[in-house]
């Protein structure tokens, strides 16, 4: 009687636990809910500046306010480990419906099928508010050779230079507008100009090389990528080399980078350029949020457009907002994201994390137009936005953190030369990508 | 062996079943005892180790619209010769041996001075094993202050401006020193346990022989410690090669990959760049490296002992 009690009660244990690794699969399940129950979406945002997250937060409450049967849960994620994330909760089948990103991380994630694609659902008003170029940094081939379209495109950054004003003026040199910006032979002219004793003119922050320089490459028409009968292969040619060679002139020939900000972050630097240790930080347009925050007491700065080689053009990616292939409810979380990137939500969302709403409505108002803070240079940069041609390069991720990341650091580092690079990024980077198009 | 002791006489049986009867009577017994403790570890443990072999020699992707087949061993042949790997590969043992070899040298040095007779010899104890007590994740946020270029404790001892965990030669030697650090207590508290079990006799033998502390040392200490030493290295050897939570935090493999450990590698492969076949094939080779130095060295370690 014991001996078949207990066996009893072990096979009870065996059949729970069984149950338990087995009942995770369908979780979610349950979210469709029975009649008369408010559908649930989960939104994963990736705001972290406060007045981001304040922006974000409020404009979810007003949501489920106005919306009893729609109600909408704030994720809080984070930029750092999204993908990582977003990998696993897409195996496991718990992503959340509407998840931000950015739009170098959706070709793969559209590829592999793990996105909704949106072209056929989107509403004419959140369609025409928002311009094609911007459209384009979102549409991505299926993995099947379809094109579509995998999120809806936000925020945009722009390069921009963060001048110390004071510094500036002393130099006596001419002060760009948008009409009628610095080229690179004026900016590194400005800088040599500007660099005295230990006080440098510009600064380099290239910790994470690759974007910013692959953004800036195109002022010479520097693609880095190119495919041919669908191939895509890296290329590195005179243009893609101008921005590069550049950049390590002022550190290395011109002496006029300051070469301790070489390792750092793009806001490590910024208690050094408060203390006038060099002149100008260039930088995303976001930072600006930083300086006008940081900046002690009394101290003077200014927002110099993009600079200029045969064009201002920038490779741009924008924030995005998707949902996921396996979304209960797609049509509800598509009719959330086009409230929350109307135009006055997106003015807002710029506001708070210091960016360019893709929204030409929002564009337009007046809080992005204004002198303070260096707005208008800011808003006149979008302009010069272009699509980056990495962002349709599969394996980009790979390419990007294997070989270009260690290579352009070594090329700053003054540890290679600039041939040394080049081929390291052709060949290295080849061999990556061919992994990818198998 | 509770359960036999509470439960009722049975009715005897015939004299001649009794002994087989009871036999696999105690066998299915001890099954039944055994499978509340067994059930997790086949599922959670067992399980899931036979899937990621298995997964090894597939093409799995984490990816939605693939299908999965079966390679055979063309990630293994990819393995082989990828540099990558046989860069992480070199970066994980430089690691795992001088964190280990330093581990050992100064938490020996610790030990021995924990043992004197100190004053607050009990305090000293407890600081040492303070480092254990902290997770990984938190010991990786506290050192990359200690690292911080502008606002952190050594540049600003030092009066230097270096980005230590950035910098191509320095980040390596930087994080193993934060792995020295880590793993010294309890490096420490085995080798202490193994000082305190040596016989005092024994120095007092060769005490009267006229042996003086070096002589002590070599010739009674270590000698005596040996078991310990050779288990504690060992365990440390394979804990540090499997090391990921510091280094993630730390460096995440960065200034260009000079710290991508193994597992560091494994985990990119497959949650970066989704290959889960070849990152499981990844992880399983490292389990048969690591198995095999391992067993050379206590082979040879046993041998000697004979």
């Amino acid at each position: 009687m014991r001996m078949k009690s207990a066996l009893a009660a072990a096979a009870i244990v065996a059949l729970a636990a069984g149950c338990g690794s087995g009942g995770g699969g369908d979780k979610g399940g349950s979210a469709a809910g029975k009649p008369g129950e408010p559908v649930k979406l989960n939104f994963l945002s990736l705001a972290w500046q406060k007045e981001s997250v304040a922006a974000n937060k409020q404009i979810v409450d007003e949501w489920n306010k106005a919306n009893p049967t729609i109600q909408v849960t704030y994720v809080q994620g984070s930029w750092d480990n999204v993908n990582d994330q977003l990998v696993t909760q897409f195996a496991g089948g718990t992503a959340p419906d509407v998840i931000h990103n950015d739009s170098p991380a959706l070709s793969g994630f559209a590829s592999d099928g793990y996105l909704l694609d949106l072209s056929d659902k989107l509403p004419a008003e959140l369609k025409s508010d928002i311009p094609q170029k911007s459209w384009d940094t979102v549409t991505f081939d299926d993995g099947k050779g379809k094109q579509g379209v995998y999120g809806v495109p936000f925020l945009q950054e722009s390069q921009v230079i963060i001048a110390n004003k004071k510094l500036l003026d002393a130099a006596g040199v001419r002060i760009p507008t948008p009409d009628n910006p610095w080229t690179w032979d004026e900016f590194s002219e400005a800088a040599k100009k500007m660099t005295k004793g230990d006080k440098f003119g510009v600064a380099w922050p290239m910790k994470s090389p690759v974007n910013k320089t692959l953004n800036l490459a195109l002022n010479f028409g520097g693609t880095f990528f190119q495919t041919v009968d669908g191939k895509t292969t890296v290329k590195v040619g005179p243009e893609e080399k101008q921005v590069l060679q550049r950049i390590h002139d002022q550190l290395y020939k011109d002496q006029s980078a300051d070469p301790a900000a070489l390792g750092q972050g793009t806001a490590d630097p910024l208690p050094a350029f408060f203390n006038g240790k060099f002149a100008m930080l260039p930088a995303g347009v976001y930072l600006r949020q930083q300086v006008a925050e940081q900046a002690p007491k009394g101290f003077e700065w200014v927002t110099l457009p993009p600079l200029k080689g045969t064009t201002s053009d920038q490779g741009a990616v924008s924030q995005t907002l998707s949902v996921a292939q396996d979304s209960k409810h797609p049509d509800e979380a598509l009719k959330f994201i086009s409230y929350f990137l109307n135009p006055t939500n997106q003015a807002k969302l710029a506001k708070g994390d210091w960016l360019l709403p893709t929204s030409v409505k929002a564009a337009s108002d007046p809080s992005m137009t204004t002198k303070e803070n260096g707005w208008d240079v800011a808003t006149a940069s979008a302009k010069n936005l272009v699509v980056a041609p990495f962002l349709k390069v599969n394996g980009f991720d790979e390419w990007k953190s294997k070989v270009a990341t260690p290579a352009l650091q070594e090329y700053f580092a003054n540890k290679i030369s600039i041939d040394d690079v080049a081929k390291k990024l052709v060949d290295d980077g080849n061999k990556v990508l061919e992994r990818y198009q198998r | 062996m509770t359960a036999t002791a509470t439960r009722p006489a049975p009715p005897t049986p015939p004299a001649r079943h009794a002994r087989r009867r009871r036999f696999s009577r105690q066998t299915r017994e001890m099954w039944v005892l055994m499978l509340p403790a067994l059930v997790p570890v086949l599922l959670f443990s067992v399980g899931p180790l036979l899937y990621g072999i298995a997964l090894a020699f597939t093409d799995a992707r984490n990816t939605r619209n693939h299908e999965t087949s079966f390679v055979g061993l063309d990630n293994l042949g990819e393995l082989l010769t990828a540099e990558d790997f046989w860069s992480s590969f070199r970066i994980g043992m430089i690691w795992a041996v001088s964190v280990t070899g330093l581990q050992f040298l100064a938490a020996l040095g610790l030990a021995l001075l924990l043992n004197q007779d100190l004053r607050f010899r009990g305090v000293a104890r407890v600081l040492a094993v303070v480092p254990w007590a902290m997770p990984p994740v938190v010991i990786g946020l506290m050192w990359k202050l200690v690292y911080h270029p502008d606002a952190g404790i050594l540049n600003s001892l030092l009066g230097t401006h270096i980005n230590w965990l950035a910098d191509f030669s320095l980040a390596l030697p930087a994080i193993i020193v934060v792995g020295v650090w880590t793993g010294m207590p309890q490096t420490t508290v085995v080798l202490l346990a193994g000082l305190q079990n040596v016989p005092r006799e024994l120095y007092e033998a060769v005490e009267v022989d006229g042996a003086g502390r070096w002589r002590k040392f070599w010739n009674i200490t270590l000698p005596q410690l040996k078991p310990v030493i050779v288990a504690i290295t060992s365990l440390d050897f394979v804990w540090n090669i499997n090391q990921f939570g510091l280094v993630y935090v730390l460096t995440q493999g960065g200034p260009g990959g000079q710290t991508r450990l193994p597992m560091l590698f494994a985990y990119e492969e497959a949650f970066r760049y989704r290959f889960a076949g070849y990152a499981s094939m990844l992880g399983l080779a490292m389990a048969v490296v690591v198995l095999a130095a391992l067993g050379l060295y206590l082979w040879r370690q046993m041998r000697e002992a004979k």
